[in-house]
C-alpha cells in the first residue's frame, strides 16, 4: 500500500493494487457525511479499433457511452439505477473520449447501495431486446447534444485538428454509427476491456481506511484478463488538418475556439505541463490580464475567455473559448498577445500571483467528496494524481512555463472553429 | 458539529452564521432582496454588473481581479435570482480557510472586507456611477437578454413561465427587457441603487469554520457595514397558501418555431390543493410523478417508450407550480404529450405503490440530508426560510416528510391541473 500526503493541505490518499490488477484508491474525509465512490474504466470514445489477440476489431463509433447506458440493466429485469435510487442514492454513470465511469454518492445506505453498484459494473447484462430499447433514447441525447452551440464547436476544432485521432468523433457517436450497436459488440468490449488491470475504483468519505479496502475486496468478483489486449491507434500527423471552420445556430452572439495542437502524449512530462499552461493561461488571457482589460474596455468581449489543456492517450491540445461581435479582431489581438509574451517573456510578479491563486485552487479541490473522486479517477488512467500536481507545482519555475510558452502556441499549430448566428430576415 | 446564529445588525439587516468544519473554504454572501416589479428588474439586474467593475478603493477591474488572485484565488461572483416574487441580487464570497493557507493571515478578514467593499462602497464620480460604465454594462446586459435564446432548454422554460404569468411577478425575466434597458440613465441607476442599499432586506450569510464571536464583530464594526441605516424593508413572504390560484378553464398552448433539431416540451401544472402540509406532499407528488429515475415519467415516457433522453419534473413550492420538461422529435409531440396526461390522470387514481411513497421518502430526505454537505446549498435552504418567516430545522423537515401518506398524495394530484403546454420546435417542421 502506497500513501501520499499533504501536511498544509491535510490530506492524504491510500493507493492499493490488487492481485486480479485492480487499482483502489481511499481518500479518506472525516467528518464528512457524503460518501463518494466511482469505478473508472481505462476506455471511452476514442477506443473503437483494437487487437484480441490475433483478431482485428473495429467497433462503431458511440459504443463505450452505449455500453455506459446499457450496464444497468439486470438479469433478474430490475434496472440498478432505480434500485440505488430507491435507496436513497444518487446515482450516475459518464462517458469521455478515454474514461467511462460509474458512481454513486450517498449519505445513507451506503453499503446496501454498494452491493448493487459493485454487482452491476461486474455482471453486464445484454439482450437483443433491452440493446433495441435504447437506441430511442440515445437518439434523443445525440439530438439534445445538436442544439448546444459549444459542443458543435468543440466537434469541429477537433476535426480542424486531427487527421486520424477518434477524438474527432462524437461520443455518443451518430444516428448512423449507433445503428449497428448489438449485444455482440457490447460484450466484446465489455469482455476485453471492463477487466481489473484496466480499471481503477475511487472511494471518498467518512470510513476508517482498512475498514473500506475489506468492504471493497470482498465484493470484487472479477478476474485478470487471460486475452491479449492491444489498442491500435491511428497515426496521427503532428500538422493540423484545416485552418478554419464556421457554422452558422440560433445563438445571439458569434462564439468562438482557438485551439493549438500540441506534441503527442508523453506521459512523464505532462503534469508539468498542463501546469504550466494553466499558469500561461492566467497570466496572458486571465481576468488580471491587461489584454482582458483591453478587449473588455473596447467592447470587443463581455465575459471572460473559458480554456482548456485536454489530454490523454495520443493526443494533446490547447484550446481557448470565447464570445465577441468582432471574433477576428478579438482573435488577432490574443495572437498578439502571445507573440508579445513570447517575446519579452513573464514577469516575477505575474508568475507568483498567479501561483499563489493555483495553491488557492489545490486546496478547494479538496472541497467536495465528489469533485475529489473525480478529480483522482480522471488523472489515474493518465498516470497522475492531485498530489503529484501540487509536488510538481511547488517546483515549477518560470524558465519552463517560458518554454512550454514558445513550444504550444505556434502559428502553424492553431485551428479557430466559429458558431455565428443566423441571420432573421426580420432584423434586416 | 453544526451551530447557527441569526443576528440582527440593525432593523432590516440580518447576518447569519453557520458554522461547520466540513469545507476548506468559508463561503460568505449578501443577498439584498425586493419585490419583482417589471419597472424595475432591468435596472436592478444592472446593478451587480456595475459594481463588479470598480470601488472606492480598487478602481478597476484589473485591481479586483489581481487582488482577489493575490487571496489565494477567491472567488467573487454576482447576480442576480427569484425567490417566489421577489428579485434577489446576490453576491458571493468564496475564499479558502485560514487552517490552509500557506503563512499566517486573516483571509477569512480580508475576504469580507472585499466583498462588502464591492458591495456597499462603489467607485462613484460626482455623486453618480461612472458614465463609461454605465455604457459598456447596459451593452453587456443587453448581450445576456439576447443570450436567452442560446440555451434552447432554458429558454423554452423561461417563455413558457412568461406566457403563462402573462410578464408579472413570479413570470419576469430575471435580467430583464431590453425596452427598459434602454431607458435606463446615471441618475435612474445611481437612485435605484442607493434605494436598494437604504431600503431593502439585506442578509448577510457567512458558512465556515470560525470563531462566531470574531466574525460577528468584525463585521459589525467594518465600516461599509456600519454606515447603512435601520429600515423597514418592503419585500414579499413567500407563502405559497396566500397565492390565489384559479382553476384554469382552458388549457393554453402553444407552439414556438426556432432552429432546433429536437422539440423542447414544457408542460406548466398549477397545484391547486390547500391544506397546511402542502409543502411535504407536494414535494411527494413530484418526486413520484417526476423528479427521480424511479418516477412515472422516467420510468414510462423515457424507459418504456423510449421518447426522450430527459423527462423531469420541478416543483416551484412558492408559487405552487409544477414544471414537466423533455426533450423530443418533433413528430412525436402528441405522442409524448398524451402519454405525460396519462402519467398525470394516474396520480389522480392512485395508481402507484406503497413503495413508489417510499422510495419518495427516502429520495427526498437523503436530498435533505444532502443539504448540509454543500456550503452553498446551506445558505440557499437558511435563506429560504428567511424568506417564508419559518425556522423549519432539517430534522423538522425530515419528520414532515415521514408523515405525509398515500391519501394526502391522492389529494394533492387530485387538485393538479395543465395549466399550459409549450413545445419549441424546428422552422421546417
Amino acid at each position: 500500500m502506497q500513501i501520499i500526503e499533504n501536511d498544509k493541505i491535510k490530506e492524504k490518499v491510500y493507493i492499493k493494487k490488487l492481485q486480479n490488477g485492480l487499482t483502489i484508491m481511499v481518500i479518506p474525509k472525516k467528518g464528512s457525511q457524503k460518501k463518494y465512490i466511482i469505478w473508472g474504466v481505462n476506455y471511452g470514445s476514442v477506443d473503437n479499433h483494437f487487437m484480441v489477440n490475433d483478431e482485428e476489431f473495429k467497433v462503431p463509433d458511440g459504443i463505450a457511452h452505449y455500453l455506459e447506458h446499457k450496464m444497468f440493466e439486470q438479469r433478474n429485469g430490475k434496472n440498478s439505477l432505480d434500485v440505488l435510487t430507491s435507496l436513497g442514492v444518487d446515482a450516475n454513470a459518464y462517458t469521455t473520449n478515454n474514461l467511462t465511469a460509474y458512481l454513486f454518492e450517498s449519505t445513507d445506505n451506503f453499503y446496501e447501495a454498494l452491493d448493487e453498484f459493485m454487482d452491476y459494473v461486474q455482471n453486464p447484462y445484454y439482450t437483443d431486446e433491452n440493446v433495441e430499447k435504447e437506441r430511442g433514447i440515445i437518439e434523443q441525447e445525440i439530438m439534445m447534444y445538436d442544439d448546444y452551440p459549444e459542443w458543435a464547436m468543440y466537434m469541429n476544432a477537433m476535426r480542424l485538428m486531427y487527421h486520424n485521432n477518434p477524438i474527432n468523433i462524437d461520443i455518443a457517436g451518430t444516428k448512423e454509427s449507433i445503428a449497428k450497436i448489438d449485444k455482440e459488440n457490447l460484450y466484446r468490449v465489455y469482455n476485453n476491456f471492463y477487466v481489473p488491470e484496466n480499471m481503477a475504483i475511487v472511494f471518498c468519505g467518512d470510513i476508517d481506511e482498512k475498514e473500506i479496502f475489506e468492504e471493497l475486496e470482498k465484493r470484487i468478483t472479477m478476474k485478470s484478463n487471460s486475452n491479449d489486449v492491444k489498442r491500435i491507434i491511428a497515426d496521427e500527423p503532428e500538422e493540423i488538418v484545416e485552418k478554419r471552420k464556421e457554422i452558422n445556430m440560433d445563438i445571439s452572439m458569434p462564439i468562438f475556439t482557438i485551439a493549438y495542437k500540441d506534441k503527442k502524449y508523453d506521459d512523464k512530462d505532462m503534469v508539468k505541463r498542463d501546469l504550466a499552461v494553466e499558469i500561461i493561461m492566467y497570466i496572458i488571457i486571465g481576468k488580471s490580464s491587461s489584454l482582458y482589460r483591453r478587449l473588455y474596455e473596447e467592447g470587443l468581449i463581455y465575459s471572460d475567455f473559458g480554456f482548456d489543456y485536454e489530454f490523454a492517450r495520443n493526443y494533446s491540445h490547447v484550446y481557448i473559448q470565447g464570445q465577441s461581435y468582432e471574433v477576428e479582431k478579438v482573435i488577432n489581438e490574443i495572437k498578439n498577445e502571445f507573440d508579445y509574451f513570447i517575446n519579452q517573456g513573464i514577469s516575477d510578479k505575474d508568475f507568483s500571483r498567479i501561483k499563489r491563486k493555483l495553491y488557492g485552487d489545490f486546496v478547494r479541490a479538496f472541497n467536495d467528496v465528489a469533485n475529489i473522486g473525480n478529480n483522482f479517477i480522471n488523472k489515474y488512467f493518465k498516470g497522475s494524481n492531485l498530489f503529484d500536481y501540487i509536488e510538481e507545482f511547488e517546483a515549477l519555475n518560470k524558465d519552463y512555463v517560458e518554454e512550454v510558452l514558445k513550444e504550444v502556441f505556434k502559428e502553424e499549430k492553431k485551428v479557430v472553429s466559429i458558431v455565428n448566428p443566423i441571420q432573421n430576415e426580420e432584423e434586416k | 458539529m453544526k451551530e447557527n446564529n441569526n443576528i440582527e445588525i440593525k432593523e432590516g439587516i440580518k447576518l447569519h452564521l453557520i458554522k461547520t468544519d466540513l469545507f476548506k473554504t468559508n463561503l460568505a454572501c449578501v443577498l439584498i432582496t425586493v419585490p419583482l416589479k417589471k419597472e424595475d428588474v432591468t435596472c436592478n439586474a444592472l446593478i451587480p454588473f456595475l459594481l463588479r467593475r470598480g470601488t472606492e478603493n480598487l478602481k478597476t477591474q484589473y485591481e479586483i481581479s489581481e487582488t482577489l488572485e493575490n487571496l489565494y484565488g477567491s472567488i467573487f461572483d454576482c447576480g442576480v435570482d427569484k425567490s417566489g416574487d421577489n428579485q434577489v441580487i446576490k453576491f458571493y464570497m468564496d475564499g479558502i480557510n485560514d487552517k490552509f493557507l500557506l503563512s499566517e493571515e486573516k483571509l477569512l478578514n480580508q475576504d469580507l472586507s472585499l466583498l462588502f467593499e464591492l458591495v456597499f462602497n462603489p467607485l462613484l464620480e460626482n455623486g453618480l456611477f461612472k458614465s463609461d460604465f454605465l455604457e459598456m454594462e447596459k451593452n453587456n446586459l443587453e448581450n445576456v437578454i439576447k443570450g436567452k435564446i442560446d440555451d434552447k432548454d432554458s429558454y423554452a422554460f423561461n417563455d413558457c413561465l412568461e406566457k403563462m404569468y402573462n410578464n408579472e411577478g413570479f413570470g419576469l425575466y430575471k435580467y430583464g427587457y431590453l425596452e427598459d434597458l434602454n431607458k435606463i440613465t446615471l441618475e435612474k441607476i445611481t437612485e435605484a441603487y442607493f434605494r436598494l442599499i437604504n431600503n431593502a432586506k439585506i442578509d448577510i450569510f457567512v458558512s465556515g469554520d470560525f470563531d462566531f464571536k470574531e466574525v460577528e464583530d468584525f463585521i459589525k464594526n467594518n465600516e461599509n457595514i456600519s454606515k447603512l441605516q435601520a429600515r423597514k424593508p418592503d419585500y414579499i413572504i413567500n407563502n405559497p397558501l396566500k397565492e390565489n390560484k384559479n382553476k384554469t378553464e382552458k388549457i393554453n398552448e402553444y407552439k414556438e418555431k426556432m432552429n432546433v433539431t429536437q422539440g423542447k416540451l414544457i408542460l406548466g401544472l398549477n397545484t391547486l390543493y390547500t391544506k397546511e402540509n402542502y409543502k411535504y406532499v407536494g414535494l411527494m407528488y413530484n418526486a413520484i410523478l417526476g423528479e427521480s429515475a424511479n418516477s412515472k415519467l422516467f420510468q414510462n415516457v423515457r424507459e418504456k417508450a423510449g421518447l426522450c433522453y430527459t423527462a423531469k419534473s420541478n416543483f416551484i413550492k412558492q408559487k405552487r407550480n409544477i414544471f414537466i420538461k423533455c426533450g423530443i422529435e418533433i413528430p412525436n409531440y402528441e405522442k409524448a404529450v398524451d402519454l405525460i396526461k396519462v402519467q398525470i390522470d394516474e396520480m389522480k387514481d392512485g395508481q402507484f405503490t406503497d413503495e413508489d411513497v417510499e422510495n419518495a421518502k427516502t429520495y427526498i430526505i437523503s436530498g435533505i440530508k444532502d443539504i448540509e454537505t454543500e456550503q452553498d446549498s446551506e445558505i440557499v435552504y437558511y435563506y429560504g426560510q428567511e424568506m417564508s418567516g419559518t425556522q423549519e430545522d432539517l430534522l423538522e423537515y425530515i419528520d414532515k416528510i415521514n408523515k405525509v401518506g398515500k391519501e394526502d398524495i391522492i389529494e394533492f394530484a387530485k387538485n393538479v391541473e395543465i395549466n399550459t403546454i409549450y413545445f419549441l420546435e424546428s422552422k421546417n417542421s
